[in-house]
């Protein structure tokens, strides 16, 4: 039972991994998009649709890429050249996706889709214990366990993860150098954009394997969270989306083990969870916040 | 060069600047806002007609629909501003906190915990009090609650500095699965077929409807609350200072105002006034809470709070023509066959297109 609840953890927290990685590579650049949800929803129908017509889930995860970003996009026009609240526009776009998909989503409710299987990895799957932990899953997950490392790597080694962070720290310092601090906003917006879509696509063509309406739940919001008290970092993303994972399979593990719990009361368990982590690092944490993103946060300083 | 005049731009439309008595500037900024308006909402209309027109359904004959089965039916007045009276309070819930520059977007929850407070004393007290005393106690309990919620994001803002946007969107979920639970659970009524509810309120718990009319109570409560909010906010010493915390907290801090207590109030109030929401639309609307109870009534009520620019009169009419949206949306699905849920596009839009049309310096001159 232990390994079923640590294969669904990995498997959950994948979609939420990828929109943690998403928002962070955004907020790094100084913009927090609420509108992650909305991107996802907009993902997880994009892949949904894209894969129901096409046969091909791979062109499905193109689609939620494609329509997560375009979601973002409007966020950053708003907020990086309109200079619009950044929590309205997020809150504006989630809410815009929620009609969207709702009305474009009639059509696919109950609809067959030829989905992502699960695929063992050669050899490392026979480990008994972490095989089926690790190595059981459909390809999204196998690429989540590099794109974590990858993302982090661009972030904290190379000119581009600069230029981005940078933009989220010290603006000035990115325009003496003739770089335009929007045009990296924007590129950083729309890049965890197309992450957070992608998440939602692994939601509706990898783990339920259908679609109906407002079907990721707030896992986008919960991923807007992980990334305050990952303190921005992708691996420990990594590591914050599995524990969120581990608590949304939980409900469905035990369910199946016929354990009579209250279904509703373990669905608040990630969102508990989330507030409680919140709590006890968020003070330590919101140092290593970057510092155009609390102007954002602080409207009000109170020390 | 951006970062100077991002310093200058709050990240807020500027709270409304302390009321001047300047007539000439009010009027005019009134002017441009009901054009910034009926632009929005014909951008809106184009692209929600675009949207429809995809979806392989007329859009003209979807506007005609809405059209008639909305706007033209004399009840049918009376239901929009029944949808309205809970988002007009809910919105304050958003305006007040706005004010001292936090961002409310907890009202879906404290709305919620709102309704469970009041449904719960009104399952325990029926038959051991009298009508008014549970009434009182059930008002009592929802307001207390709604503010309770919202001092959760506000301890989390005010000690570990979290920023209350991303905490009061996850107490929205955990208010929801909270009241799932007890109507799935403990609460649920045995009777009710299909459908989990929570048992129905007593006749006697029902808010009283103006004679001859729908309309209950509570709707006269919304009106009442918005105009205690305007005078809070515009002619007491406490909204003055509100709105100088809103501006700089930096410069209010020394000044010598208690910061702290500021933002502490805004938001148990904010808090409050949705939990107030959660009450007239438990007593005068379902009457029982249910799965649906409630739904995005929170986030509709914070678009309309943008839209006016958190000020509470102009707060009434945005809740009206986002309430009249939302009863056109049950019309869409009857007579279209369209999920109710699109109208949610046409709200957005209007809001992207005012949010994109409200550049902060456009506004401040």
């Amino acid at each position: 039972m232990i390994i079923d609840i640590l294969a669904g953890a990995v498997r959950g927290g994948t979609s939420i991994m990828y929109a943690g990685l998403g928002e962070t590579i955004s907020e790094r650049g100084g913009v927090i998009n609420l509108g992650t949800e909305g991107a996802m929803l907009l993902g997880a129908l994009g892949g949904y649709a894209v894969t129901a017509e096409t046969g091909n889930p791979w062109l499905g995860v193109l689609g939620g890429a494609l329509a997560g970003a375009l979601l973002s996009l409007v966020h950053a026009v708003l907020v990086v050249s309109r200079r619009a609240n950044q929590f309205a526009s997020g809150l504006t776009l989630y809410f815009l996706a929620l009609g969207v998909t709702a009305l474009f989503g009639v059509s696919y409710v109950s609809q067959q889709i030829n989905a992502f299987t699960p695929v063992p990895v050669p050899g490392l799957s026979e480990i008994p214990g972490i095989g089926p932990i690790l190595f059981d899953h459909d390809p999204l997950v196998y690429i989540a366990y590099v794109a974590a490392p990858v993302i982090w790597w661009v972030l904290f080694r190379t000119r581009v993860g600069l230029l981005v962070r940078t933009a989220g720290e010290r603006t000035e310092a990115l325009e003496v150098h003739g770089y335009s601090v929007q045009a990296v906003r924007y590129c950083a917006t729309v890049a965890g954009g197309a992450l957070a879509g992608i998440g939602g696509a692994h939601i509706s063509i990898a783990y339920a394997n259908s679609w109906f309406e407002n079907m990721i739940a707030g896992r986008g919001f919960i991923a807007v969270a992980l990334v305050i008290f990952a303190m921005w970092n992708p691996i420990r993303i990594m590591a914050g989306a599995y524990l969120f994972g581990a608590a949304l399979s939980l409900a469905s593990v035990l369910q199946t083990s016929g354990i009579a719990v209250n279904q509703f009361a373990l669905n608040a368990v990630p969102f508990v969870l989330t507030l409680v982590v919140l709590a006890v690092l968020g003070r330590r944490t919101m140092l290593a916040a970057p510092d155009e993103l609390l102007k954002v946060f602080d409207n009000s300083r109170t020390t | 060069m951006s970062q100077e005049t991002e310093k200058a731009a709050p990240p807020l439309p500027p709270p409304p600047a302390p009321q001047t008595t300047d007539g000439r500037g009010r009027f005019l900024s009134r002017g441009s806002t009901l054009l910034r308006w009926v632009g929005a909402l014909i951008a809106g209309l184009v692209v929600f007609g675009a949207f429809v027109l995809a979806n392989g359904a007329d859009p003209f004959a979807v506007y005609a629909d809405i059209w008639t089965s909305t706007l033209t039916q004399p009840g049918q007045f009376q239901q929009i501003v029944l949808r309205a009276a809970p988002i007009a309070l809910a919105g304050l819930a958003v305006v007040v906190p706005a004010r001292a520059g936090l961002v409310n977007v907890g009202g879906e929850g404290q709305l919620i915990i709102g309704a469970v407070a009041a449904a719960g004393v009104a399952l325990w007290l029926t038959p051991v009090a009298s009508p008014w005393l549970v009434m009182l106690l059930m008002v009592l309990a929802a307001v207390v609650a709604g503010a309770a919620w919202a001092g959760i994001a506000a301890a989390m803002r005010l000690v570990v500095k979290v920023n209350e946007a991303v905490t009061t969107l996850l107490l929205n979920y955990v208010a929801l699965y909270s009241m799932l639970f007890l109507i799935l659970g403990p609460w649920k009524d045995p009777a009710a077929l299909g459908q989990s509810t929570s048992v129905e309120l007593n006749d006697a718990m029902k808010l009283p409807v103006f004679a001859g009319t729908a309309i209950h109570v509570g709707v006269a409560l919304a009106v009442v609350a918005a105009g205690a909010v305007w005078f809070a906010l515009s002619r007491t010493t406490w909204g003055f200072r509100l709105s100088v915390v809103g501006g700089n907290a930096e410069a209010a801090r020394r000044a010598g105002l208690p910061v702290v207590t500021l933002l502490l109030t805004a938001l148990l109030i904010g808090g409050a006034l949705a939990g107030l929401a959660g009450f007239i639309q438990l007593a005068g609307m379902e009457y029982k809470l249910r799965p649906t109870f409630g739904l995005t009534i929170g986030y509709v009520a914070f678009l309309a709070s943008w839209l006016s620019r958190h000020k509470p009169l102009p707060l009434l009419i945005a809740s009206l023509v986002l309430a009249a949206i939302a009863v056109s949306g049950n019309s869409l699905q009857i007579g279209s066959g369209l999920p109710a849920a699109s109208v949610n596009i046409l709200m957005g839009l209007v809001l992207l297109a005012v949010l994109g049309w409200t550049s902060p310096r456009k506004v401040r001159s």
